[in-house]
């Protein structure tokens, strides 16, 4: 199923996409892997979340002084966070964000669904820009190939300077052919690759997807896969933008964007085949996601679950609830199992709906909430002791989604899906034909 | 810009603490259970408990710790090296580090030196002695290990003793004349 070539040389001045977008950003001819450089983000992104956004605020006006910030529209802050309760701890939460954001004429989005998601849909994530965050999972971001890059607390670095230092990185190519098999997808992907190169085989390097698999995937797809990146050790993961991305960006472009791509001859630390219509569903095991954690869904088949989740930065995305609503079809969620399905945004919420795919979920007696980030974190219906859960959320260390004592396996919504109508950890082929 | 003294000697010099293995979550260290902490009595009760219970009586300041490979895997959060730091912790060996880990305890003022054939080289309690910003780590027969040092910048976070220093020093604006 899979074949890797080892390094290649650059020919010439061949440069990868990811070379091309920083080497903009640091208004260089060109930047090569290694080279450490102060790089001017395109949109400088947070989502707000106590001791994050509120230290950085404080920290840029108390500590350094600043009342006044140059460019106010590279400053994106969402508030996708502790949304579910509706308490007093959550509106002071949010007041804080949203005063520092008017005090700065700082853009807060809020009630928009989640910001890696809303950031495309707003269309700030345009083919060669360039992003951070202090959030890792932005590298979603690369599906239209821009670069995505979660830099934690270096994004005060860019707050209060507009620039960031970082080392260039190097790329390493999937080059994918054919296209996912019924009940397989881009989750099933990215749990494969983590399985192949190990959970530090990306380690400091942007991973490339290309090829005619590549072109096949969905922009939904492309997101989940390249939200994930950072579990190969990865600091992004992009695509060459296609007719595909750029129909989108045109549709949502707030600015203007100039797409780049690599160059033939561009040169990859490795070169990895893989043929999607070989790919089989994946689950992950709870505790990381690192290859010894990663089995067939036939090893895992049979585990009781009491919890199922569809959603996330990661999932949730029209795709991943066409693929609940079809496994869910005339079934119904298994006594002692509660499913939830939160789609990433708002917009996607109502596509959803208008395609009637949240009835069949909503009749197959799942819970559909409004798009958050709290389900993943174990914010939103905390995981009890002793529960087990099945989830498209993006991790699964003890704790994320609530009790210690709970356990969270991983896979994609169509294995979620059929594991909450059986009960147990379920072969979603058994019902996607 | 350059800070009149470096919050680093230029060479550390302490005992291997301890040698964690590969993909190490460093939310271990205090346990999962108790990575919203901060308060210091609170992370020294609980830290390496799970390791050796007399890791805290047996720890001296100046000590190091060792890694593997992708050191700092999974979703570090950062009380763990809060807890560590407490305890004179100086530094951390690894064969490799993971990125997120990486950048966020280098803000903080850590020094995290790359060093391949690490934890295959020390013993628990060998003295090492680390030139952090060459990424040269002298073992107890006097041979040298050389891994891949940081880049300038880095080199200034952790001579500032982490990134909020130097970027006050950069970018603050309550600078008095005679600092600017």
């Amino acid at each position: 199923m899979s074949d890797v070539t080892q390094a290649t040389a650059t020919t010439g001045t061949a440069l990868t996409v990811t070379e091309k977008i920083l080497a903009r950003a640091a208004s260089l001819g060109e930047v090569r892997p290694g080279q450490n450089h102060p790089f001017r983000p395109d949109y400088m992104v947070a989502y707000d979340f106590p001791g994050y956004t509120d230290l950085m605020f404080k920290q840029m006006h108390d500590d350094f002084g600043i009342t006044e910030v140059d460019d106010p529209e590279r400053y994106l802050v969402f508030i996708d966070h502790m949304l579910s309760n509706r308490n007093e701890r959550e509106e002071e939460v949010h007041d804080v964000t949203r005063r520092w954001g008017e005090f700065y004429g700082i853009t807060v989005h809020e009630g928009r669904g989640i910001g890696h998601q809303v950031a495309a849909e707003l269309g700030y994530a345009l083919p060669g820009k360039f992003l951070i965050h202090f959030d890792g999972h932005i590298s979603g971001l690369g599906a239209f190939g821009a670069l995505g890059w979660g830099v934690r607390r270096d994004l005060l670095e860019a707050w209060v300077s507009g620039r960031i230092f970082l080392d260039v990185p190097a790329s390493m190519r999937f080059h994918l052919t054919g296209s996912f098999a019924p009940g397989v997808d881009n989750r099933d992907l990215i749990h494969e690759i983590i399985s192949r190169v190990g959970a530090d085989g990306c380690a400091h390097q942007v991973m490339e997807f290309t090829g005619p698999g590549a072109e096949n995937m969905s922009i939904g797809r492309r997101q989940g896969l390249c939200g994930m990146a950072m579990f190969t050790g990865a600091v992004s993961a992009i695509f060459n933008p296609d007719e595909t991305a750029l129909e989108y960006a045109r549709r949502v472009a707030r600015t203007e964007f100039e797409p780049l791509t690599s160059d033939p001859g561009a040169a990859y630390t490795a070169t990895h085949e893989i043929d999607l219509d070989a790919l089989r569903p994946r689950v992950v095991l709870p505790g990381s996601a690192r290859s010894a954690n990663t089995l067939g869904v036939d090893e895992a088949a049979g585990t009781p679950i009491t919890r199922a989740f569809i959603g996330s930065c990661a999932s949730g995305r029209i795709e991943d609830i066409r693929a609940a609503a079809e496994v869910l079809r005339g079934r119904r969620v298994a006594p002692g199992v509660q499913l939830n399905v939160v789609p990433t945004s708002q917009l996607i919420h109502r596509q959803a709906e208008e395609e009637g795919l949240l009835d069949v979920l909503r009749e197959a007696g799942a819970n559909v909430a409004i798009s958050s980030c709290d389900f993943c974190f174990g914010y939103a219906r905390p995981l009890q002791p002793g529960e087990k859960c099945i989830s498209t959320g993006v991790l699964n260390i003890s704790g994320r989604m609530g009790s210690t004592d709970a356990d969270i396996y991983m896979g994609s919504a169509y294995t979620v899906a059929a594991s909450a109508v059986s009960g147990r950890i379920t072969d979603p082929r058994e019902v996607v034909k | 810009m350059k800070p009149a003294t470096s919050a680093l000697p230029d060479v550390l010099r302490g005992r291997v603490a301890w040698i964690f293995g590969d993909d190490f979550d460093v939310d271990l260290i205090i346990g999962v259970e108790n990575i919203k902490y901060y308060d210091a009595d609170k992370l020294r009760a609980v830290c390496m408990k799970a390791f050796d219970p007399e890791f805290v009586e047996k720890v001296e300041p100046g000590d190091v710790v060792v890694g593997g490979r992708n050191f700092g895997y999974g979703h570090p959060h950062y009380p763990p090296l809060v807890a560590l730091r407490n305890l004179g912790i100086s530094a951390v060996l690894a064969e490799s580090f993971s990125p997120g880990f990486w950048r966020g305890e280098t803000y903080n003022g850590m020094p995290l030196v790359t060093v391949p054939g690490i934890a295959t080289a020390v013993r628990r309690f060998d003295p090492v002695e680390v030139d952090w910003r060459r990424a040269v780590v002298r073992l107890p027969d006097g041979t040298e290990l050389t891994g891949n040092p940081p880049s300038e910048r880095v080199i200034k976070v952790l001579e500032s003793g982490g990134s909020l220093n130097l970027l006050l020093r950069e970018h603050g604006r309550h600078r008095t004349p005679a600092e600017s």
